[in-house]
């Protein structure tokens, strides 16, 4: 396809540098401000465009591997048993191939299933469901949030 | 539009009232079109016809937008009186959404009471609810200073700034010893109408941060992940007693205080927006927060100010009090959490909600809530509690 995605932005890049910024006045400094910032914005998402499809499947990936681990190691009585039930329907939900809003729906849906899984083991998981629960979550988001760290590292907050 | 109350039947949603007010505010604001900032002009218009009555014969001029920030819509004006006395003052108003909504009655009346006791600017007018400026709004005296050496780049929202050895050097000891002004404050005997007391019992100090940010992130739709659904129970889990309630600043750290760039004297304290009567605990765990610190050579100073060691055992010398490792570790975590909801959920509603005049800052600022997520893992493994 001509123009690509590519090309778009980095014109739209260019428009705001080199056109549109520098005919704004001093004093207009928020608009200043905001064009820089969506400047950087779109330098950054130009740099990881073709990365974000492996990037979501990936969240996707990590999303059911931890809903896995969790519905298979975590215990306790009735409400626990339940969350666990939900949380491993919205496991193995079935998902269209190349749907990426589909994906992201089914990956808050395992998020929001974990979510009521810990609120239930605090209703009734046993001491051995609320161990399993604290590691998995504290292992599995780790490596999980070591990943999105270098995904936004670029916007200059981050040290890693 | 009609405010709808939320359900508060038990200790698990009390907190001041206020807040309250506010989360139902934000509630019901999601549905208003979107806002616009605004503009010199209208700025201008707006000044000028709020002093007309309060300032008979007064003339607003050299209105203009003071930068940076990443809360407020804020503006610098000179109003002349007839008499040619000419005073500059910054107007301070909200937009729809904030990524921090607060109460700038609050933010009056504390300005008002702790200037005599650490360098604060004079608030001078107020309108809390908008009536005038169509949002709540609040005009202060302007206080000279920088919030960042000048030649420290371009870095969003002050965060993260680096001051240098020079800077460091003169500027520490006021820091900390501000702090711990604010910690001493004498609140009881302060008027300060707006604020409540949590002193019913030991833990409603705790309770009611708690509860408010909580609250915050369902009401923002905050999108959870397993981290946070975890800091969120064991938050509510671990609640801590507090055995002296303090005066706290809420946001205080290195970005939020004026200071003069030759002699490097601190000249306001600023952004107490967030202020209320709590843990001292609260305020430590917040300025020890690694985004609004620097990494050097490996190492990590608070604010480009202090070590985290160094930082507490100071603190503990200059105060006179106890800094309870326990209590410091629960805030530790509440401030990661919170961070997370502001940058997370906050921010990205009101740019969602195209309610703020700076959404791209916002969903800018979203991008740094992974470094929250990775506190929050750190931080629960060290001491893995019920």
């Amino acid at each position: 396809m001509t123009p690509n995605t590519d090309d778009r932005i980095a014109s739209v890049i260019r428009a705001l540098n080199e056109v549109i910024l520098p005919h704004l006045p001093p004093e207009a400094s928020l608009a200043l401000e905001q064009g820089q910032l969506a400047i950087g914005h779109l330098q950054i998402l130009r740099a990881q465009l073709d990365h974000v499809p492996a990037f979501e499947a990936e969240e996707l990936a990590d999303a059911k591997a931890i809903g896995t681990e969790l519905a298979g190691g975590v215990t306790g009585g009735k409400a626990t048993a339940g969350a666990i039930a939900t949380l491993h329907a919205a496991v193995i939900a079935s998902l269209p191939a190349g749907d990426a809003p589909a994906a992201r729906k089914q990956r808050q849906a395992i998020h929001d299933a974990i979510e009521a899984l810990v609120r239930a083991v605090a209703v009734d998981g046993d001491a051995a469901g609320k161990s399993a629960l604290h590691g998995i979550i504290l292992t599995m988001e780790l490596a999980r949030s070591q990943k999105d760290r270098k995904w936004f590292a670029p916007f200059g907050f981050d040290t890693i | 539009m009609a405010t709808t109350a939320l359900t508060r039947p038990s200790a698990d949603t009390e907190m001041e009232a206020v807040y309250a007010r506010i989360l139902n505010r934000r509630r019901d604001n999601r549905l208003l079109p979107p806002y616009r900032a605004a503009k010199n002009e209208d700025v201008v218009d707006l000044l000028t016809r709020y002093f007309v009555a309060e300032q008979p014969g007064a003339t607003v001029s050299a209105v203009r937008r003071v930068g940076g920030g990443a809360s407020k819509e804020q503006f610098f004006f000179t109003l002349t009186t007839p008499d040619g006395n000419a005073e500059q003052f910054v107007l301070r108003m909200d937009p729809r959404e904030a990524i921090t909504e607060t109460d700038r009655r609050r933010e009056f009346e504390i300005l008002e009471a702790i200037r005599s006791t650490v360098p604060a600017p004079r608030p001078r007018w107020l309108d809390a609810d908008g009536a005038h400026f169509g949002q709540p709004a609040v005009i202060m005296d302007v206080v000279r200073g920088v919030t960042k050496p000048s030649d420290a780049g371009i870095k969003v929202s002050g965060l993260g700034t680096f001051l240098g050895a020079d800077l460091r050097a003169k500027l520490r000891d006021q820091f900390l010893d501000y702090l711990v002004a604010i910690h001493g404050f004498d609140w009881r005997n302060a008027h300060l109408p707006s604020y409540e007391i949590p002193d019913a019992d030991p833990k409603q100090a705790a309770r009611w941060t708690f509860n408010y940010w909580r609250d915050l992130w369902r009401v923002d739709e905050g999108e959870t992940r397993p981290i946070m659904a975890l800091a969120e129970q064991w938050l509510a889990d671990n609640q801590p007693d507090t055995g002296d309630l303090t005066m706290t600043h809420g946001d205080y750290r290195t970005g939020n205080y004026l200071f003069d760039e030759d002699t490097g004297k601190i000249t306001a304290l600023l952004d107490w927006e967030l202020a209320r009567v709590g843990d001292f605990h609260e305020d430590l765990g917040w300025t020890l927060m690694q985004i609004f610190g620097c990494w050097e050579d490996g190492k990590f100073r608070a604010s480009d100010l202090f070590g985290r060691e160094e930082f507490i055992t100071e603190y503990e010398r200059r105060s006179g009090r106890t800094v309870n490792r326990e209590t410091l570790h629960y805030y530790d975590v509440m401030a990661s959490w919170k961070c997370y909801i502001i940058t997370a959920a906050n921010g990205m509603a009101a740019a969602r909600n195209e309610h703020n005049h700076q959404d791209v800052l916002l969903t800018f600022l979203a991008t740094a809530d992974a470094m929250f997520a990775d506190d929050l893992c750190r931080l629960l493994a060290r001491e893995p509690r019920a």
